[in-house]
């Protein structure tokens, strides 16, 4: 007679590892856990690597890093800056038209200006600027970094005595840093300008000194430093993860693709567990 | 504590050359080695018998899987920052091929980069010298092309002035007559032969020249004196000059490298 295959054998022990109990399914994440925690450990340690050798380097070869930086600047802050000005400006109009209607209704159509500031400037514009920088920086250059290093251009710089940390990835840590920090400004003038313009149009009676001094009032001045702290901090992982995935390891050319995707979703999730980090402080406020 | 002869640029005692990271599989076993200032070498032997590896290890790019190496007196894996910035200066590598130059960035660029990174100098400042060394080159007509686009054999002739614009007192050079043609060829042996004999830029003292081939070859511009050695099936074995199996290490020597006049020394 057959018997079932998920039938235990006759005389054995029912296993202990039975696939409904929640706890087995719980075990189910430790390897993804496990490569998560593993994959940010790397990426810590190749931050280190880079600030070290930002911090040491410093004074060496200014003259070639400095427009390197410029032209990371130039590439991840002021090429993306239309982009982020029709985000601010999608982000502010949706934001106020979804909630004027309901403010309107509890008696609280004031609160708009304070609604749509502390939105955008504490979770929005960070999150949006450091998005977009990857989606239209980040992935060329996890590409351009590991084809560089695919194809030896690596040891062709070691060879001349160059430091790559020092010459490819110093430049796109401090220029993709400063430009998330400045595009998420940015992000946050252009959604609050547009805000008020939608507002007016929706019949809210506010002059342009009323809506930003309400803005004023609901923000904080340690709202000011934790923005340029939390975006910087999203420029750092961004620019890091990215260089990580570009250079750390040797790739070959046909694992550059699987690269950039991979570089797509670590920065997604450290990007969100940073902003998760940021929301006690917020709450204490 | 034991001398190191000045005179020495590289010597390499029972190394294994592995992996591009140190490890299996092994290219070559039991390489002994010795080169001294001014010699020319001319290393021979099939495709993947380890010459690229040879000159890499020299270079510094990668590890011994057994061994030692110390070239000019001092072991890559004990230097650190600037210790090991200023010795990378002192040897030049021209890779296999195009030369692995950086394709985005024009010629002129490629080949200032090493003069404005270490003088930290900007692109006007180093204009003149580069000039030079393109005009030396033949590059001057391609000076604004960006490296992709260039033919291999141009390629490799811009990657050979990228690594002499810092003046290394070694220099290694990968396969460098591979597959070129009745005008480039030519340009190269001659080019060669000037720098073995005393190249101007070098106050007339040519750099040590160590060269592979895949091919069993000579290069007559070179001159007389030049070393030849032989890679094949995982050893090392030097042939002399052609007319003598003379070697580059007395036998045993490994703890110390015999000097011109005799005496043994040994860091």
């Amino acid at each position: 007679m057959s018997r079932r295959l998920d039938e235990a054998p006759p005389g054995s022990q029912p296993s202990s590892l039975v696939p409904d109990e929640p706890w087995v399914r719980w075990m189910a994440w430790a390897p993804w856990l496990g490569n998560g925690i593993e994959t940010a450990r790397q990426v810590g340690a190749f931050a280190l690597i880079a600030a070290g050798t930002l911090v040491t380097e410093r004074r060496r070869a200014t003259r070639v890093i400095g427009p390197l930086v410029q032209s990371q600047v130039a590439r991840a802050g002021v090429r993306v800056l239309p982009i982020i000005c029709f985000m601010g400006v999608a982000i502010g109009a949706l934001i106020v038209s979804q909630t004027t209607l309901l403010l309107v209704q509890v008696g609280q159509a004031d609160l708009v200006g304070p609604l749509l500031a502390t939105v955008v400037v504490r979770e929005l514009a960070p999150l949006t600027a450091a998005l977009v920088v990857l989606a239209r920086v980040g992935t060329a250059t996890v590409a351009e970094l590991g084809l560089a290093r695919a194809m030896g251009e690596v040891e062709a710089l070691e060879a001349l005595g160059i430091d790559p940390v020092h010459y490819l990835v110093v430049p796109r840590l401090v220029g993709m840093s400063a430009a998330v920090v400045c595009l998420a400004a940015y992000l946050v003038l252009t959604s609050l300008g547009a805000g008020y313009v939608v507002a007016f149009m929706r019949g809210l009676a506010m002059t342009p000194g009323d809506f930003a001094g309400a803005v004023a009032g609901a923000l904080s001045w340690v709202d000011f430093p934790l923005l340029a702290l939390k975006t910087a901090g999203f420029g750092v992982l961004t620019s890091m993860i990215i260089c990580f995935h570009g250079l750390a390891r040797p790739l070959r050319m046909e694992e550059v693709g699987e690269a950039t995707t991979r570089t797509v979703a670590h920065t997604l999730v450290a990007c969100v567990v940073l902003d998760g980090l940021f929301v006690p402080v917020y709450m204490a406020l | 504590m034991d001398s190191i002869d000045p005179d020495v640029v590289v010597d390499m005692c029972g190394a294994a050359l592995g992996a591009p990271d140190g490890g299996r599989p092994l290219l070559a076993e039991g390489v002994d080695w010795v080169v001294r200032r001014g010699e020319a070498w001319l290393v021979t032997g099939p495709m993947n018998a380890g010459k690229s590896a040879l000159l890499e290890t020299v270079a510094g790019l990668r590890p011994l899987a057994a061994g030692s190496l110390r070239v000019m007196g001092q072991r890559w894996e004990d230097l650190r920052g600037d210790d090991l910035v200023a010795l990378r200066r002192r040897v030049g590598l021209v890779f296999e091929g195009r030369g692995r130059l950086f394709p985005g960035m024009t010629v002129v660029e490629n080949v200032a980069l090493p003069l404005c990174y270490h003088g930290n100098l900007s692109l006007s400042d180093a204009a003149q010298e580069v000039d030079d060394w393109l005009d030396e080159a033949g590059l001057m007509p391609m000076a604004s092309e960006t490296a992709g686009r260039l033919s291999p054999a141009w390629a490799r002739r811009v990657a050979l002035v990228r690594a002499l614009v810092l003046r290394p007192e070694l220099v290694l050079l990968d396969d460098p007559l591979a597959g070129l043609d009745a005008s480039h060829g030519p340009w190269w042996e001659a080019f060669l032969g000037r720098l073995r004999h005393g190249h101007p830029r070098w106050n007339g003292q040519g750099p040590a020249l160590l060269i592979t081939s895949g091919l069993p070859r000579s290069i007559p511009a070179l001159g007389s004196g030049v070393r030849y050695a032989v890679m094949e099936a995982r050893r090392w074995r030097e042939v002399g000059d052609g007319r003598d199996e003379s070697t580059s290490r007395e036998p045993g020597s490994c703890g110390g490298v015999p000097s011109r006049d005799g005496s043994a020394s040994r860091g």
